[in-house]
């Protein structure tokens, strides 16, 4: 690994570990391999948005042309939401991409990504399905956001009509996470979710 | 530059002037040779192809731009590096680059992101150290730079970061390295941080070709492997033949010409086409039974007048009918009917009708790009036939030139035709269509009749089949006329 590239990881990972942030227990890193190549970041759901309660694992890969070029981020935790893929965890933002700064460091990168989670932008979306269901049924896509908190992020809101459905489906062979999918993207509609699973 | 310019402005009344002499071994649609001596006709009023342009060279290219960088830096007393950043962001308008800054410099310098938008404030402290907010090392002060936004950073990190970014093909658009902030590093403050010679010529190459690209009167060259420039002082969608590679596009959106339609049209419709491949592939055979005995044929030539080697039936290759009725005023082969009553028809019908419209349009556009490259064949065949005869005493090669020119015009005139039927598929139904369709049809006609005669041609005598190539070739003219809109 470059040398500035570790010499900066190093220093970032102080950073962190002494932010406010992190006594407040808002944001969080751990190191996963010895040379700085690879991270575990972690953000706490922020207040008063669907994700609130829940806390959510991030996979950060360092190039080795770093902070030259962005860190490699996604969602391990699966998460609702219109800028984040429901699938691969993948992250549409700005700051990942072109409007990366060689200055900026893991510290910005964890806050954008929990500014995100308070202020979505529905138009330029990674997930077509959660960002439609966001725009047209904004009650259908913060139930849904939820419920996901609650089962992969450890949020408090349990919801009991939810959980029946995917019941449900499961006992008709259906895997638990595909039947969350599929009544998640057909607004919790049973007769269509089954009709996709089984088309 | 001057023959280059001088060759494309083809005139159809020179077609009449080559018909009784002998200037016919040069003579070629295309490349009508000097018309000097051709009576004053403007060809900007009569040809509705005529088409202003010149092809430039690398160092021309440099050059010009060269020249527009030194008016404006003289001009506003900037350096050639800003100016450069200006012109690329105006378009290369130097007038209106001059009239904003004599308005509102600074207006004009944040919005072209040669200032930052917000005061900088200068490093306090008198530290003869610094730590450089990239790499983290504490380094003495001469070793830091900045733009003018003041945000300093080491010497090997600007280094590092031009590095990273040209080998990610950026160039022009290269900024400072501290948050939110948008300054742009300009050429020669780039230029001072790379020493590697490769970076250096790579990073010119790069902004170069991003120079040309602003450019509205400069466009790069389509054909493979070509560096010629285009430069064109009315940016329209016209013909442009590259005089190196002798590609010809269209010079608004760089793809293959596509008189009569229009840049937009013609996206929409390749999109369409590569989408509903699948649907069209199975039109694309080359065979058809013959629709009086049934024997299988094979097309093999470009020519839509087929002859059943079987039966000597004549019919249509596109439409399958009896050919006699294509020669006539009522020729419809091309036209698609329109079902009257599909806006009351459910929704079923409506797709199956919608992709039967398509495919009328996709399968006449597609045998018509067949046809052209079957012509080409037809080409060869014409050599070694041509051959043959001057072998046999039958003339001699000069006698026959006037074969080739037959095949060039034809070639030309079915390459207009193949793409009338992009521009017909989005046409609004009504009497504008029905004249389009109209003439579409003649062009047509006179196309397979040219085909079929070159196909077949016997005698040296070329007054018929000269005639014949005067008639397409007007109609060709007269559709562009009503038609062509840039
Ligand atoms: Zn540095
Ligand atoms: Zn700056
Ligand atoms: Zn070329
Ligand atoms: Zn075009
Ligand atoms: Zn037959
Ligand atoms: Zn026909």
């Amino acid at each position: 690994m470059a040398n500035i590239a570790a010499q900066r990881i190093k220093r970032e990972f102080k950073e962190v570990i002494k932010s406010e942030e992190v006594a407040k227990c808002a944001i969080k890193v751990e190191l996963v391999n010895d040379n700085y190549t690879e991270l575990k970041g972690e953000i706490a759901g922020p207040p008063d948005t669907p994700y609130e309660g829940g806390n959510f694992i991030l996979e950060i890969k360092v190039p080795e042309t770093y902070p030259f070029n962005p860190p490699k981020v996604r969602f391990i935790t699966k998460i609702w939401h219109p800028n984040i893929s429901s699938v691969t965890g993948a992250i549409c933002l700005d700051i990942l991409k072109d409007q990366w700064a060689a200055a900026m460091t893991l510290r910005t990168v964890l806050l954008s990504l929990q500014a995100l989670l308070s202020a979505a932008e529905p138009d330029d979306p990674q997930d077509a399905v959660v960002a439609k269901q966001f725009k047209e049924n904004a009650e259908m896509f913060h139930l849904t956001a939820c419920h996901w908190t609650n089962i992969y992020a450890g949020g408090p809101s349990v919801n009991k009509d939810f959980d029946d459905k995917i019941k449900k489906l499961v006992e008709m062979g259906v895997d638990e996470h595909e039947a969350r999918v599929a009544l998640s993207s057909y607004n919790w509609d049973m007769e269509r979710a089954t009709e996709q699973l089984f088309s | 530059m001057e023959a280059t310019l001088k060759s494309l402005s083809q005139d159809a009344d020179s077609d009449m002037e080559c018909s009784d002499n002998d200037c016919l071994d040069e003579y070629d649609y295309y490349n009508t040779a000097d018309d000097n001596d051709i009576e004053q006709i403007d060809p900007s009023k009569t040809d509705p192809e005529y088409f202003e342009y010149e092809c430039l060279t690398e160092e021309q290219v440099e050059r010009l731009l060269n020249e527009t960088v030194e008016i404006l830096s003289n001009n506003l007393q900037i350096t050639p590096s800003l100016a450069k950043v200006l012109l690329h962001s105006h378009g290369w308008a130097v007038t209106i680059i001059a009239t904003k800054y004599r308005g509102n410099p600074d207006h004009l310098l944040i919005s072209s992101k040669v200032k930052p938008s917000t005061t900088p404030l200068p490093v306090s402290g008198c530290s003869r150290y610094l730590t450089c907010p990239v790499c983290v090392t504490p380094q003495i002060i001469e070793k830091f730079f900045s733009l003018s936004c003041l945000h300093l950073f080491c010497k090997d990190c600007w280094t590092m970061h031009f590095e990273v970014q040209i080998s990610q093909g950026i160039s022009t658009a290269i900024s400072c390295m501290a948050r939110d902030c948008e300054v742009l590093a300009p050429e020669d403050f780039v230029l001072k941080h790379l020493s590697r010679s490769n970076m250096r010529e790579k990073y010119q190459q790069y902004t170069f070709q991003d120079y040309v690209k602003s450019h509205p009167e400069l466009r790069f060259c389509p054909g493979p492997n070509c560096q010629v420039v285009i430069r064109s002082r009315e940016p329209k969608a016209k013909r442009s033949i590259c005089c190196q590679c002798k590609t010809i596009f269209c010079f608004k959106c760089g793809m293959d010409y596509h008189a009569p339609t229009d840049c937009h049209i013609i996206k929409k419709w390749l999109t369409k086409c590569a989408d509903d491949s699948e649907t069209a592939n199975y039109i694309s055979a080359h065979t058809k039974d013959c629709p009086n005995c049934h024997i299988c044929i094979e097309k093999n030539g470009g020519c839509n007048h087929m002859q059943c080697y079987n039966c000597k039936y004549d019919f249509c290759w596109m439409c399958l009918g009896d050919w006699k009725a294509h020669g006539s005023e009522y020729y419809e082969c091309s036209r698609y009917k329109e079902n009257p009553n599909i806006a009351h028809e459910s929704v079923h019908v409506q797709a199956r009708e919608a992709l039967k419209k398509y495919l009328h349009y996709y399968e006449r556009w597609e045998n018509h790009s067949k046809s052209l490259k079957l012509e080409a064949h037809t080409l060869e065949k014409l050599k070694s036939r041509i051959n043959q005869k001057v072998m046999s005493g039958l003339g001699t090669w000069i006698d026959w030139q006037y074969l080739f020119t037959a095949a060039g015009l034809l070639a030309k005139c079915r390459y207009t035709l193949q793409y009338t039927y992009p521009y017909a598929y989005y046409m609004e139904v009504g009497p504008r269509k029905e004249l389009f369709e109209y003439q579409q049809a003649q062009l047509e006609a006179e196309i397979e009749n040219l085909s079929w005669k070159i196909e077949r041609a016997e005698t040296t005598d070329r007054g018929d089949l000269e005639n014949q190539m005067d008639i397409a070739e007007k109609r060709r003219t007269t559709l562009l006329k009503d038609f062509l809109d840039v």
